[in-house]
């Protein structure tokens, strides 16, 4: 009876755990439509500044502007978007890959490299490499907010006007698509210039945009308005980087689930063919007495 | 007959769309749209002359909006951001967008209470106070008016 007894312990064990991955897999399909849906409702807010930004370039207005100053490297910053919680599949080891990448590239090139974590988990593996951070954020989980984003983008947009950093790359999981996730690494700062509405288009689409008046000028628009479309990226990157993470949670726990389904019938087929067995034994013993019995 | 008159009455006002970095807050029609520009108040109507802005902190009044009354008023409160006016489009981009029944009165005196009890050094962080000292001085304003 041991046998089967300890099989059927491993069966109800596996089952428990089944219905924890399961349960996950539920909460973070639900999380995921949450975050997608911020992530699209945000989308419009940048969609509308580049198209200023277009009209600008198409005005003719010289577009120049400090953050749009590309200077040789000598101080970089890193910001990598890691999650808080594991059990994610690849998406933490994933940055952290990514990260190392680029910390490399930069130590080889021999520049100051300013390193900011967000996540508890890509903090925990980066100092088990020993990597030196200079900020570590733990509060952004999957729903980061605007508000919580933009200081951090302000202090990036001093540390660049004041010359501290010459390049700002964000390591974060871009969500393509639902099936579709990539690590990537962007820079963000020096920001890429604005190019004229539709290319170098004439005609009706040139003239369109060039019968906007600026209040008060284009040069004070654009001072303006550069550093918002810089926060915007940036928040982008951290509602990419909770869409991604729910997603990668999600598909991680389904793997799990189904796995756990395999491994109950495995464990099920063995503990039926040991019962049986035990049975058939004790049968065999029965009739073994009886035979004995007779004599 | 009637849905060719008010396809004809929504095709009267302006498009009034606000938009956050983290939604769209309001998409409606309207008579009339007040804006705070950074050097005061600009109003638009249909067939505005297209522009783009800069906005100082200030009150959006959107005035006669679709299915209300033809002087209703809608308020918002907006801290800074840009407006794009179109023929019959008005979009405004701003960070901060408050609506009008959500402003208190006291909340915004003590957000002003507190900036007044901060201290600025250096230029740069003297300009941002005042600014900010601006937009809660504006914050104010508005939640007065609404009472």
């Amino acid at each position: 009876m041991a046998k089967a007894r300890a099989l059927d312990r491993r069966r109800r064990s596996v089952r428990n755990i089944r219905k924890i991955t399961r349960t996950m897999e539920l909460i973070a399909t639900a999380r995921f439509k949450k975050a997608m849906d911020r992530s699209v409702a945000a989308r419009d807010y940048t969609a509308r500044l580049a198209k200023i930004l277009e009209n600008i370039a198409a005005a003719g207005a010289g577009v120049v502007h400090p953050l749009l100053d590309v200077r040789p490297t000598k101080r970089s910053a890193v910001l990598i978007l890691t999650g808080n919680r594991g059990l994610c599949g690849g998406y933490n080891s994933n940055m952290v890959r990514q990260s190392l990448a680029i910390l490399g590239q930069c130590r080889s090139e021999q520049v100051a490299t300013h390193v900011s974590v967000s996540g508890k988990r890509g903090i925990a593996a980066l100092k088990f490499r020993g990597i030196d951070m200079d900020e570590r954020y733990t509060t952004f989980e999957d729903k980061p907010e605007f508000d919580a984003v933009a200081p951090i983008g302000r202090s990036y947009l001093e540390a660049y006007a004041s010359g501290a950093i010459d390049r700002l790359d964000v390591v974060y999981t871009r969500f393509d698509s639902i099936a579709r996730q990539s690590a990537v690494t962007e820079m963000l700062l020096p920001l890429k210039p604005p190019e004229p509405a539709g290319g170098t288009a004439t005609g009706p689409a040139m003239l369109a945009s060039q019968d906007y008046d600026f209040y008060p000028s284009s040069e004070s628009i654009l001072e303006e308005i550069l550093p918002a479309s810089f926060l915007s990226r940036l928040f982008k990157c951290f509602l990419d980087a909770a869409v991604s993470e729910q997603v990668a949670r999600m598909v991680a726990m389904k793997a799990a689930s189904e796995n756990a389904g395999g491994l109950i019938k495995d464990l099920s087929r063995r503990y039926n063919r040991a019962r049986q067995s035990q049975i058939t034994g004790e049968i065999m013993e029965i009739l073994g007495g009886v035979e004995a019995l007779k004599q | 007959m009637a849905e060719s008159k008010s396809t004809a009455d929504e095709e009267k006002g302006v498009r009034c769309v606000i938009v956050t970095p983290e939604t769209t807050i309001l998409d409606t029609r309207a008579r009339f749209v007040t804006l705070p520009l950074f050097d005061g108040q600009r109003g638009v109507a249909r067939g505005h002359a297209p522009f783009i802005g800069r906005l100082g902190a200030g009150e959006i009044r959107i005035v006669g909006e679709q299915g209300a009354a033809a002087d209703a008023v809608r308020r918002f409160f907006a801290d800074g951001g840009f407006v794009e006016v179109g023929h019959d489009a008005v979009t405004i981009i701003t960070q901060r967008a408050i609506p009008g029944e959500k402003l208190s009165d006291a909340a915004a005196r003590a957000e002003l209470d507190k900036l007044r009890g901060t201290t600025a050094t250096g230029d740069e962080a003297i300009a941002a106070k005042l600014k900010a000292l601006e937009a809660a001085r504006a914050l104010v304003r508005t939640a007065e008016r609404g009472r």
